[in-house]
C-alpha cells in the first residue's frame, strides 16, 4: 500500500474533484430527507490509505472548507481540524473492504426504525437487489462509534454487506463509488419506508434469493439518479453561488 | 443574587440584544421545523434576574422584535408589548421552582400530543432520546389550560427535576439551560415521537435502556450541531 507521502497534499487540485464530489453527495442526503443536523460521507483517495470526509459539521452546511483527511488509523492530514466524532466508522470500514470507495452514515428515520424492530427490512422492491435475502445485518451494541475498537466491530458486522444499521442509531452504506453509496443509502430509505408501509397491512410477499439475483444480475440497470439528485440540488447551487463567489 | 426590577435592562437594550434575536430565530425555527402552529410560546429568562422574555400572544412563526414582553416570575409586566400569553405561567412556575433553567417551549406538537393520551408512553429507541429517562417523559393530567400560578405549579410539580413533560391532550413543555439546548430537546422529542409512533405499529421495539442511555451520555463530545443546521434551513435555501 502506499506510503503518506503519495497521498496527495489536502489543497492540491488532485483533490479538488473529489472534494466538490463528496460535496455533492453530502447535500444530495440532505435535500432527499436522509440527514439532519448529523450524518457523514467519505471517499477513499485512489491508491492511499487515506479518506476525505466533512469536518463536524451536518451535511446540508459542509462547504469544501470543512472537510478533512485522514489516514486509515485516523491520523490529521490537511483541512479543517474538526474531524467527525464517528471517523472511525469510514477508516474502519475502508481498511476491512479494498472494494470499497466510500461510505455514508446517516441517522435515516426508516433505517432507525427497523434498526428497533424484530423483522429485518426485508426486500420487497428491486432496489433492493444489493441487499441480502434477510434484509441488512444489525450493529446491536449503543454507544457512539469514537473509537477504533467499536469501528472494527460495526465492520465485523457489516462483514461483505453493502448496509449495516445500527441499534438505535441509523445506518452505514458503502459503495464501489461515492455515487454508489449515495444511491444505495437513499434507496434504503426508501426501501424501509415502503416496507413499513406493506407490514401495515399483513405479512408482503418478499423477494427470494434467486428473485434478488435476477435484478442484480441485469446489466442493463442503468445508474443514472445520480444526475437526477444533482438536478434537485441544482437550485440550491444557484442560491450558493453568489454567496461563495464561485 | 438577583438583581432588583429597577436595573433589570430594557427588552430593546443592546445588552440583551443577542438574547432577544435568539429568542426570535428559536421561535422561527419551531415553526420551520413543523413543531409549532398558530400555537407555542418560548421563554428566556434576563440573566441575573428573576424575569423573562417571551412571545406576546402571538404564533412563534409570526413573531417580530416589538412583539416580545418581559414579565417577572409573578407574571407582572415590565416592558415590551402588553399582552402577556394565556399561559404565562408554565414559563414563570417552571423558571421560579428551576433555577438551573434557561429556556422554557411550550408547544402543541402533534407527536407530544399523541403520547399525551396513549397508555403507552413516549421511550427513548434512539440515541435522540439520551436525554429523556428510559421510561420517557412523565404527563401532566390536569385538564384547561395554564393560565393560573396554581396550574403552573401542578405543571411544574409533575415535571419535577426532569427535561420535560407532555401535557395531556395539549402538547409539552421543554425546559433546557439554554435556548439552543431547548429547540435541540423540543425538535427530538418531536422527531422520537414520530419515530416511536412507527415502531410501536410494528409491535414492541428494542428501547434503549438507562444503562445503553448512560453509554451515549458519557460521550463527551457528542456536538450540539442542530442550531446551525436549523438556522441554515431558515435562510430559504431548504
Amino acid at each position: 500500500m502506499s506510503e503518506s507521502q503519495n497521498i496527495p497534499a489536502f489543497d492540491s487540485s488532485d483533490l479538488k474533484e473529489l472534494k466538490q464530489k463528496l460535496l455533492d453527495g453530502c447535500h444530495i442526503l440532505d435535500r432527499e430527507g436522509i440527514t439532519d443536523s448529523f450524518g457523514h460521507v467519505s471517499l477513499r483517495i485512489p491508491g492511499a490509505d487515506a479518506f476525505l470526509t466533512i469536518a463536524g459539521v451536518s451535511p446540508g452546511c459542509a462547504t469544501i472548507d470543512r472537510m478533512i483527511l485522514l489516514n486509515l488509523e485516523g491520523r490529521y492530514l490537511g483541512g479543517d481540524k474538526n474531524a467527525p466524532y464517528e471517523w472511525p466508522i469510514h477508516a474502519c470500514i475502508l481498511k476491512a473492504r479494498p472494494d470499497v470507495m466510500s461510505v455514508c452514515h446517516t441517522h435515516s428515520k426508516w433505517s432507525a426504525l427497523f434498526s428497533v424492530l424484530k423483522g429485518g427490512l426485508k426486500p420487497i422492491h428491486m432496489y433492493a437487489k444489493f441487499l441480502p435475502v434477510a434484509g441488512p445485518p444489525i450493529y446491536p451494541a449503543a454507544g457512539l462509534i469514537g473509537t477504533l475498537e467499536r469501528g472494527m466491530a460495526l465492520a465485523g458486522s457489516l462483514k461483505d454487506s453493502a448496509a449495516v444499521l445500527l441499534r438505535a442509531h441509523g445506518d452505514a452504506v458503502v459503495g464501489a463509488s461515492l455515487e454508489q453509496a449515495i444511491q444505495r443509502t437513499i434507496q434504503l430509505a426508501f426501501l424501509g419506508e415502503l416496507a413499513h408501509m406493506a407490514i401495515a397491512h399483513g405479512e408482503p410477499l418478499y423477494m427470494s434469493a434467486d428473485e434478488l439475483t435476477t435484478f442484480s444480475g441485469d446489466p442493463a440497470f442503468p445508474a443514472r439518479p445520480w444526475e437526477y439528485y444533482l438536478s434537485r440540488i441544482r437550485e440550491r447551487r444557484s442560491l450558493d453561488s453568489p454567496r461563495t463567489g464561485a | 443574587m438577583a438583581i432588583s426590577a429597577k436595573n433589570i435592562p430594557k427588552i430593546d437594550s443592546s445588552e440583551l440584544k443577542e438574547l432577544t434575536e435568539k429568542l426570535l430565530t428559536a421561535c422561527h425555527i419551531l415553526d420551520h421545523e413543523g413543531v409549532t402552529d398558530g400555537y407555542g410560546h418560548i421563554s428566556v429568562r434576563v440573566p441575573n434576574a428573576d424575569a423573562f422574555i417571551t412571545i406576546a400572544n402571538v404564533s412563534p412563526g409570526c413573531v417580530t422584535r416589538d412583539r416580545l414582553i418581559m414579565q417577572d416570575l409573578d407574571g407582572n409586566h415590565l416592558d415590551g408589548a402588553k399582552t402577556p400569553p394565556n399561559e404565562w405561567p408554565i414559563h414563570s412556575c417552571i423558571l421560579k421552582a428551576r433555577p438551573e433553567i434557561v429556556s422554557v417551549a411550550h408547544t402543541h406538537s402533534k407527536w407530544s400530543t399523541i403520547f399525551s393520551v396513549l397508555p403507552i408512553k413516549l421511550k427513548p429507541m434512539h440515541h435522540y432520546g439520551k436525554f429523556l429517562s428510559a421510561d420517557g417523559p412523565p404527563v401532566y393530567e390536569g385538564v384547561g389550560l395554564v393560565r393560573t400560578v396554581e396550574r403552573g405549579e401542578e405543571l411544574t410539580a409533575a415535571l419535577g427535576k426532569g427535561p420535560v413533560v407532555l401535557m395531556r391532550a395539549h402538547g409539552d413543555a421543554v425546559v433546557g439551560e439554554s435556548v439552543e439546548q431547548v429547540i435541540e430537546r423540543t425538535t427530538r422529542l418531536a422527531m422520537l415521537g414520530e419515530w416511536n409512533h412507527l415502531a410501536l405499529l410494528h409491535g414492541e421495539p428494542k428501547y434503549l435502556t438507562a444503562d445503553e442511555l448512560k453509554v451515549y451520555n458519557d460521550d463527551q463530545r457528542f456536538p450540539m450541531r442542530g442550531w446551525e443546521y436549523y438556522v441554515s434551513r431558515l435562510e430559504g435555501k431548504r
